[in-house]
């Protein structure tokens, strides 16, 4: 490396490169005459030529002209007959023809090399900046894989705190919220002769507030559930899952005049019991929803938009909703109605969103005030997920 | 009379300790509960040692084990009466507050014999411990050993 290094050091002062021109040349002529002095014959063409050669290599395609031209003269002048003068014989034409013509060669062989050798060097320099390029980036993503691995830990902590926020909470809250009760029971037990109907009703709420508390902290626990638990995807029958679903809840609404509609389901691709948690919300949702009508209406199907993703709905002709409140519909503990309209938490959609988020799909939600509403949540296909698998590398 | 096993409890919080009673005094079961207030005492009893030096010996026919106890905690009593020879009979229920499937799956990797979930509702609650105390303390067998009233 070393070698080809001073190899490609060249002159670049163009006063220099000419310079090394005539120096050599004058060097050759020199060396030639006193070699001549000593009787040595016909050492002056290798000599000279050796001066062009090396002007080429050194100084360029400039200097090696003026070298060929002054080696050419100086040729002439010192070595041809007749002796020190610019003239040229009959008899030495030919061999002063040759001396140019094989200074030419040479001094184009050289030119071509040092071209050659240009480009390579360039090449060189190129292929130098590449690596420097290329160490900078893999600097680069080490640093980037370092940050990655210091963030996953430090959600990896978060985590755990959240994990053990939860377990504390489960633990903790529900200890004195089960003394409340049981406390506040046994005092209307006690003293139930003694009160009168307005101190029975202040009991009557602490005893509601408390289970209504009891009922969010549940939820609460359950929906945290949902978004650490790991999902353990497969495929699902989602037919045969509302089915069950459907099937289950008739059994509690025995009593009520509902007519349902299930239509043709795909299978899809995804963790079971999550996707049986957002059936059975959705469902429950829409009979509660349609307590007052007579009959009340619920239909299941799907719309099939292209052969990745399906998108499954919910409708029912129920209490509906303002669609200028759309957004609010999936979050947590949002509700729409009043707690003595239709009970509940207000956790049930926001659960739904939360477990199609993780599988990839959205959820969306149409409806106006007394008219009914229809939820829909898209998923892959069963297929389309097999495939994706096959071509993933 | 029903023959009525002996019941030990293992409760650190007073108002449950008396919640329970109380449910176990409405359905006359509250005649052989032993009350211990943490896995430490839980364990001198069982071993009748410490404070419990003189009782008579024989295990109780069943154990009510919360889970989050001072001193030693309700895993760890588990853990060491199921790995004690004289111990590992005694029927351990686990009746905590905890839902959480990680208690769940811990206790019945130690052998416990059930684990239930305390309600939050008073009735639900009431209708549990008495099921509970009923089921172990008369219907069910206890092991050889067990102290019968």
């Amino acid at each position: 490396m070393a070698y080809w290094n001073q190899e490609f050091q060249r002159i670049h002062s163009p006063i220099v490169r000419y310079g090394f021109s005539v120096v050599s040349v004058a060097i050759a002529v020199g060396v030639a005459l006193a070699l001549g002095y000593y009787e040595f014959r016909d050492v002056e063409l290798p000599v000279l030529t050796l001066a062009i050669a090396l002007t080429t290599w050194y100084a360029g395609a400039g200097p090696s002209v003026l070298a060929v031209l002054l080696s050419s003269a100086c040729f002439d002048y010192f070595f041809t007959e007749p002796l020190y003068s610019f003239g040229v014989s009959g008899r030495d034409l030919p061999y002063f023809f040759i001396f140019v013509v094989w200074a030419a060669i040479v001094a184009s062989f050289s030119a071509v090399r040092r071209r050659i050798e240009d480009s390579l060097r360039q090449a060189r320099d190129n292929l130098q900046v590449e690596l420097e390029q290329r160490r900078h980036r893999e600097d680069e993503i080490r640093k980037l894989n370092q940050e990655l691995g210091k963030r996953a830990a430090e959600l990896e902590a978060t985590n755990k705190e959240l994990e053990s926020f939860a377990y504390s909470v489960s633990h903790d809250l529900r200890a004195p919220l089960r003394h409340m009760v049981g406390y506040s029971e046994l005092l209307q037990r006690q003293a139930s002769s003694l009160l009168d109907e307005k101190s029975q009703r202040f009991i009557q709420t602490i005893l509601d507030s408390a289970k209504r508390m009891g009922n969010l902290i549940d939820d609460l626990l359950a929906f945290s559930r949902i978004g650490r638990a790991e999902t353990r995807k497969t495929e699902v029958d989602l037919e045969q899952l509302v089915k069950e679903v459907v099937a289950e809840i008739r059994q509690d609404t025995k009593s009520r005049d509902i007519a349902w509609k299930i239509g043709a389901l795909p299978v899809c691709y995804g963790d079971r019991s999550m996707l049986r948690l957002v059936i059975v919300n959705l469902v429950s949702n829409a009979v509660k929803f349609t307590r007052m009508r007579r009959p009340a209406e619920i239909e299941i199907g799907c719309v099939d938009h292209n052969k990745k993703e399906v998108e499954v709905f919910v409708r029912d002709n129920g209490a509906g909703f303002d669609m200028q409140y759309v957004d609010k519909l999936f979050g947590v503990f949002q509700r729409l109605h009043l707690p003595e309209q239709f009970e509940g938490t207000g956790i049930g959609l926001a659960t739904v969103q939360r477990i199609i988020h993780r599988h990839g799909g959205t959820v969306r939600g149409e409806g106006a005030v007394d008219k009914g509403a229809t939820f829909y949540f898209s998923l892959s296909k069963a297929q389309h997920a097999a495939e994706m698998t096959e071509n993933a590398p | 009379m029903t023959i009525l096993g002996r019941i030990l409890i293992v409760e650190d919080d007073p108002n449950d300790v008396e919640l329970t009673l109380t449910a176990l005094t409405d359905y006359n079961l509250a005649n052989e509960v032993v009350i211990t207030r943490d896995g430490q005492q839980a364990l001198d009893y069982l071993h009748c040692r410490g404070e419990f030096n003189t009782r008579s010996s024989g295990n109780p026919a069943v154990m009510l084990l919360d889970l989050k106890l001072p001193k030693v905690g309700g895993l760890e009593v588990l853990q060491q009466i199921k790995s004690d020879e004289r111990l590992k009979m005694i029927p351990v229920v686990v009746l905590t507050s905890s839902h959480e499937e990680k208690d769940m799956m811990k206790s019945y990797s130690l052998g416990v014999n059930a684990y239930v979930v305390k309600p939050v509702d008073f009735h639900e609650f009431v209708n549990a411990v008495k099921e509970l105390g009923v089921f172990w303390a008369v219907i069910n067998e206890p092991p050889p050993g067990s102290v019968k009233k």
